[in-house]
């Protein structure tokens, strides 16, 4: 086994008759290429939780008026922001993918009459959908549109 | 049959004697169509009889015989010695509080199972002059996947939520809680919202998908749950929006 799992998990409602010994994890998770797609899945949150932070530090700069808020927009051409907005893109597109990969098949049965789609066509959907509303985004950002 | 020689690693554990599960090798002549659960048994009958497990029909449908083998949970009926090296290794499901060497301990499941109210409920049960409940191949089909679960607790030994959080409900039971929403002759599905809206149930899954990956039987739990989401919610909505909570 990998290691000890919750020392309450899957615990009976009562204590049993006989002394238990504790829950241990599965063994083939460290090593298993799906458990290491999962936890990589869950380290994006970090880098999340940082642009969470990135954006507060150029809010409170908006906040510090338009000079302040000019030096810290020029401080993301720093080239570890650079690398740090390349890696978050990264991480944002194994997300998505993976998102999309397994979203089909949560697909309920039919809402009401509604039957949806075959899973291909779902799939296929969804990543024009995705393409399209970031390529709209772009657009807005660069000031082409709007 | 071809016979040759393998080493299985069991894990052993006598809560009168030991402190915490230990392994134990047994070498074995095995024969090349052997299931993992022909070579316990021949352990168990031919060299150590003190060996525990659980098995029964040895035909993939009763499910007692789930363990982990190599690190992953597997039906040992339906799992091939040949498809191991020299060496398998054997433990008791993981994520389950152990009973005896490869026995765990299910009553947490079936607290959790019973839980979910696995069964049709009728706001009014039918006469039985009115004759049975009549279900096209449609409406069966709807929930038939989710229905092929054999409670082989393969998907609880998976699942990373399960192993961190003792009252998440696991997949099984969500899996079959969604399989009555889904089935035509019920009338539980609000019931059953109430309680997959509440704290551990399926809005603590994280979509791992593991348990979809070593199901025996290919119920799909992943899916099943995260459908049961996406119905909680509409549920959800439904009652604000609708006249007397859309009961």
């Amino acid at each position: 086994m990998a290691g000890p799992a919750h020392p309450r998990a899957m615990e009976p409602p009562k204590p049993g008759r006989t002394r238990t010994a504790p829950p241990q994890t599965p063994g083939s998770w460290p090593s298993h290429p799906r458990m290491r797609v999962y936890t990589l899945f869950g380290l994006t949150g970090i880098l999340y939780l940082l642009v969470g932070f990135t954006s507060l530090r150029l809010v409170w700069a908006l906040g510090e008026g338009p000079q302040r808020f000019h030096e810290v927009l020029a401080s993301f051409g720093h080239p570890i922001y650079v690398a740090f907005h390349a890696l978050t893109l990264a991480a944002v597109v194994f997300v998505g993918v993976r998102f999309l990969s397994l979203f089909p098949k949560a697909q309920p049965a039919n809402i009401g009459p509604l039957k949806p789609p075959p899973r291909p066509i779902i799939h296929a959907m969804l990543y024009v959908v995705w393409i399209t509303l970031t390529v709209v985004f772009a657009a807005i950002l660069a000031g082409a549109i709007f | 049959m071809a016979e040759e020689k393998k080493t299985f690693v069991l894990t052993r554990f006598d809560p009168d004697k030991d402190e915490e599960p230990r392994l134990q090798s047994y070498e074995i002549p095995v024969q090349s169509d052997w299931k993992i659960l022909d070579a316990i048994n021949y352990i168990k009958d031919e060299v150590d009889g003190s060996v525990s497990h659980r098995w029964s029909c040895r035909m993939e449908v009763c499910g007692s015989c789930g363990m982990m083998v190599d690190g992953e949970p597997k039906l040992t009926c339906k799992t091939a010695v040949s498809d191991y090296g020299d060496t398998v290794k054997v433990e008791p499901l993981a994520n389950f509080p152990i009973v005896r060497d490869l026995i765990v301990e299910f009553d947490g499941f079936m607290d959790k199972f019973k839980s979910v109210k696995p069964w049709v409920v009728r706001a009014k049960e039918l006469a039985a002059e009115e004759g049975p409940m009549r279900q096209s191949p449609a409406e069966l089909q709807a929930f038939k996947q989710f229905s092929m679960c054999i409670n082989c607790m393969l998907c609880y030994a998976s699942c990373p939520v399960v192993a961190n959080e003792p009252h998440f409900l696991g997949p099984a039971a969500i899996a079959l809680g969604h399989r009555y929403n889904m089935d035509s002759r019920d009338e539980g599905n609000a019931e059953r919202n109430e309680i997959f809206r509440g704290e551990g149930t399926v809005f603590s899954c994280s979509y791992a998908n593991e348990c979809s990956e070593v199901c025996p039987k290919n119920v799909d739990p992943a899916a099943a749950v995260n459908q049961a989401k996406f119905n909680a919610v509409i549920d959800w909505a439904g009652s604000l929006v609708l006249p007397r909570g859309g009961k």
